[in-house]
C-alpha cells in the first residue's frame, strides 16, 4: 500500500507562513520515503489554495520523488483546455509524477455528465493529436457544429497538410492541445462520496478517491461496491488505484472519521481496508496542529508503513 | 531603470533541437542565473495549441522558478488575460505571490491568435475592453478583502479572493503592443504600460501619448509607468550585429511574427504571411536594435532619459549583466 499526505492549510497564520509549513513538510515527506503529496483545491479563506497545480509545480522542484496529486479539482472554474494543460505542465516539471482527482459532481454543483465529459476530454487532450469534442457541456474548438459526431472525433485522412504557421486567420476544425505530459496517461481519480459516480467510474476504469469527510465504514463499503462494479464491467483491479484519505491520530482515540489507536491498531485497520475494499493508496490528511511534526511522520513511516508492507 | 529578462519555454526550435524537459529545466536554471546576475525580474509568456509545445500557463512556469529563487520578481509577459476569467487569473496570480513570498507581477496582454480564442471559447472581438476591465478586477481582488465591480463584461458582488496575496495589490502592466489603441487604453485607465519591441522614435511617441492621455484622465504621474521590450543584437561591428539579428529572425521571430497575425496595419487589421519586404515587417525588423556595445549602451541611455522604468531584454544574460547593467547601476 502506498502512503501519502494531504493538508489542511492553517488559517490562523499568514498565508505565506501556512503554505511554507506545508512546503517544508512536503520536503520532509520526500526525504522520509512517503509516496505522494495531495493538495486540495479550496476557496473561501485567506490561506485557501484555489490553484493546486501552481502550488505543486513549485513543490516539484523541492521534492524529487513524491507523486504530486491535485485533488478536489473543480470543472467550472476554468476551461477544460486549461485543466489538461495544467496537469501536463505539472507532469513535465515533475518528470511524470502528476495526477489529478476531480471533486464529486454533487460537491461542485454540476451535473454528473459535465464531470464525465471533462474527464473524457482531458484524457483525449493528453493522448491525441488534432481532435474535436462535442458534448452537452463542452465544444472544442468552440465553433464545432451541432452536427459533429458526439464525443471525440479526429480529422479524416488527408494527403496534404498546411503547417500551423501558414493557417492564417482560419480557425481549424481540429486542434491539438500542447504540451503533452511526460507520462502519456497521467492518473485520473474521481472523488466518490456516494453511489452516483461510482458506477460510471468503475465502467470507465477511473480510480476512486474517498475523501476524509466520508466515515470509515461508509468509505470501505463504497470501495467494496466499486470493486464489484469494476468486475462487472470486465475490468481488472490492477487497472485502478483506489485511494482512501483519512485523518489519522496515532496514539490517540479514534472515531468514525478519525483513525486512531496504537501502531498495531492502525496496521490492523489499514490492512483490513486493503483486503476488504482494495485500498491501494492511503492518504493521511494532516491537520494544522500535525503539520511540521517531523517526528510523527518519521515514526509513522518506520512503524505503520513498514508493517503495512510486511 | 530596471532590467528584466526571461527564458525560453518551448522546444523544437528550428535551429536548436532539444527535449521539452530539457527546455523546462533550463528555464528554471536560467531564473537562478538571472537572479544571481542582478536582473530585477524574470519573465514567462503564454501561447496555446502550439506545435512547439509553448508554455500555456506562464504563472505555472514561474512557480517552478519561484521554488529555485528568493529575490527576483516573477513577471508574466505577456499573459493572455482575455483567455481567462479575471478571478481565475487573480487566483493563479495570488497563488504564485504567496508561494514566492510577494514576488509576482503581471504583464497582461490581449492576445491576437484566432485559434487561441476559438480553442478556449472566448470572443476575440471584445478582448481590448475585457483586458482593461479584467485588470481593474484583478487589482481590486488582490488589494481588498471584499470587492464589488460593475463593468460591461464582468460583474462581481461582494466577492473575495483566496488566497490573500502578500502584495496588495499585485503589480500589473498592460502589454499594449505598439499600437496607439493600446497606449490609449492603458493611459485612460491609468495602468502601467509595457510597449512591445519598437524603435526609439516609436517608443518616444507612444510613451508621450500614453503619459499625455493618462495625465488628462487625471492619473498621478507616479502611476504612469512605462516598460519596454527591447531586443538588442551586439557585435564588434554593425554587420556582425545585423548577422545576429538575422539569425534571431530566422530561428524564432519570422515564424511567430509572420505566421500568426502579430503584425497589424494602421487600421488595426492583423496581417498574415507577409513578404519580407513589406514595410510593416521591415518596421519590426528595425525595432531590433543592432550595434556595438557602446551604441547599445547609448541607445539604452536614451530610454533611461525618456523615463522608461524597465527594459525587458533577451539574449546573452551574462554578457548583458557584465557589460551593460553596471553602466546603469553606478549611482
Amino acid at each position: 500500500m502506498r502512503v501519502g499526505l494531504s493538508w489542511e492549510f492553517d488559517q490562523s497564520r499568514p498565508p505565506a507562513d501556512a503554505w511554507a509549513a506545508v512546503m517544508a513538510e512536503i520536503e520532509a515527506a520526500d526525504a522520509l520515503g512517503y509516496d505522494s503529496a495531495w493538495v486540495h483545491e479550496s476557496r473561501g479563506d485567506a490561506a485557501s489554495c484555489p490553484a493546486p497545480a501552481i502550488f505543486l509545480t513549485a513543490a516539484a522542484r523541492r521534492a524529487n520523488n513524491l507523486l504530486l496529486r491535485i485533488t478536489g479539482r473543480t470543472v467550472n472554474h476554468c476551461h477544460p483546455v486549461r485543466l489538461a494543460e495544467e496537469v501536463a505542465v505539472l507532469d513535465l516539471y515533475s518528470r511524470g509524477r502528476a495526477g489529478v482527482a476531480f471533486a464529486a459532481a454533487a460537491r461542485q454543483g454540476v451535473p454528473e455528465d459535465h464531470l464525465h465529459e471533462t474527464i473524457e476530454f482531458v484524457q483525449a487532450a493528453w493522448s491525441l493529436a488534432e481532435f474535436r469534442y462535442r458534448g452537452e457541456h463542452l465544444r472544442f474548438p468552440a465553433h464545432t457544429p451541432a452536427e459533429a459526431p458526439p464525443g471525440i472525433s479526429e480529422p479524416p485522412p488527408a494527403e496534404d497538410y498546411l503547417p500551423q504557421w501558414e493557417w492564417g486567420p482560419a480557425t481549424p476544425d481540429f486542434l491539438a492541445i500542447t504540451p503533452k505530459p511526460f507520462n502519456p496517461r497521467p492518473p485520473v481519480f474521481i472523488e466518490i462520496t456516494g453511489e452516483g459516480t461510482l458506477a460510471w467510474a468503475a465502467r470507465h476504469g477511473i480510480s476512486p478517491f474517498i475523501p476524509a469527510e466520508v466515515p470509515h465504514e461508509r468509505a470501505l463499503a463504497l470501495l467494496a461496491t466499486y470493486r464489484q462494479r469494476l468486475a462487472a464491467a470486465g475490468r481488472s483491479p490492477a487497472e485502478v488505484e483506489p485511494v482512501l484519505e483519512r485523518w489519522i491520530h496515532p496514539g490517540a482515540p479514534g472515531d468514525s472519521l478519525i483513525l486512531g489507536g496504537s501502531t498495531r491498531d492502525l496496521v490492523v485497520r489499514l490492512r483490513a481496508a486493503r483486503v476488504r475494499a482494495g485500498v491501494s493508496h492511503l492518504v493521511w490528511r494532516r491537520t494544522p496542529a500535525q503539520t511540521g511534526r517531523r517526528d510523527q511522520l518519521s515514526q509513522f513511516q518506520s512503524e505503520v508503513q513498514l508493517l503495512l508492507m510486511a | 531603470m530596471e532590467f528584466w529578462t526571461g527564458g525560453g519555454l518551448s522546444s523544437r526550435s528550428r535551429v536548436m533541437p532539444g527535449s521539452l524537459l530539457g527546455g523546462y529545466d533550463a528555464y528554471v536554471r536560467d531564473a537562478v542565473e538571472a537572479e544571481a546576475l542582478g536582473f530585477d525580474a524574470y519573465g514567462a509568456a503564454e501561447h496555446h495549441f502550439m506545435y512547439d509545445s509553448f508554455m500555456p500557463i506562464p504563472l505555472q512556469a514561474l512557480a517552478a522558478a519561484a521554488a529555485a529563487t528568493s529575490r527576483i520578481k516573477l513577471q508574466t509577459g505577456a499573459m493572455l488575460q482575455p483567455l481567462y476569467d479575471p478571478i481565475e487569473a487573480a487566483e493563479y496570480a495570488a497563488t504564485l505571490d504567496v508561494i514566492s513570498n510577494g514576488r509576482a507581477s503581471l504583464g497582461l496582454g490581449m492576445g491576437y491568435r484566432p485559434l487561441e480564442f476559438d480553442g478556449l471559447a472566448t470572443s476575440k472581438k471584445t478582448r481590448g475592453a475585457r483586458l482593461v476591465e479584467a485588470i481593474q478586477v484583478i487589482s481590486l481582488a488582490t488589494s481588498r478583502d471584499e470587492f464589488s465591480y460593475e463593468g460591461r463584461h464582468y460583474r462581481y458582488d461582494r466577492a473575495r479572493l483566496s488566497p490573500t496575496p502578500v502584495q496588495r495589490p499585485i503589480p500589473i502592466w498592460f502589454c499594449g503592443g505598439t499600437s496607439i489603441a493600446g497606449a490609449t487604453r492603458a493611459g485612460k485607465a491609468g495602468i502601467p504600460y509595457w510597449i512591445a519591441n519598437s524603435t526609439y522614435e516609436r517608443t518616444k511617441l507612444m510613451t508621450g501619448e500614453y503619459r499625455r492621455i493618462g495625465r488628462e484622465a487625471g492619473w498621478p504621474e507616479s502611476q504612469l509607468k512605462v516598460a519596454a521590450f527591447k531586443d538588442v543584437c551586439i557585435g564588434a561591428t554593425i554587420p556582425e550585429a545585423e548577422a545576429q539579428r538575422q539569425y534571431l529572425l530566422d530561428a524564432f521571430y519570422d515564424e511567430h511574427i509572420l505566421g500568426y497575425g502579430y503584425l497589424v496595419d494602421d487600421q488595426g487589421n492583423h496581417l498574415y504571411n507577409l513578404s519580407k519586404d513589406h514595410p510593416i515587417y521591415r518596421r519590426f525588423v528595425d525595432s531590433i536594435f543592432c550595434g556595438t556595445l557602446d551604441m547599445v549602451i547609448e541607445e539604452l541611455k536614451r530610454y533611461e532619459d525618456l523615463g522608461i522604468d524597465a527594459v525587458y531584454m533577451g539574449g546573452d544574460r551574462r554578457f548583458l549583466a557584465e557589460k551593460i547593467l553596471p553602466e546603469f547601476r553606478r549611482n
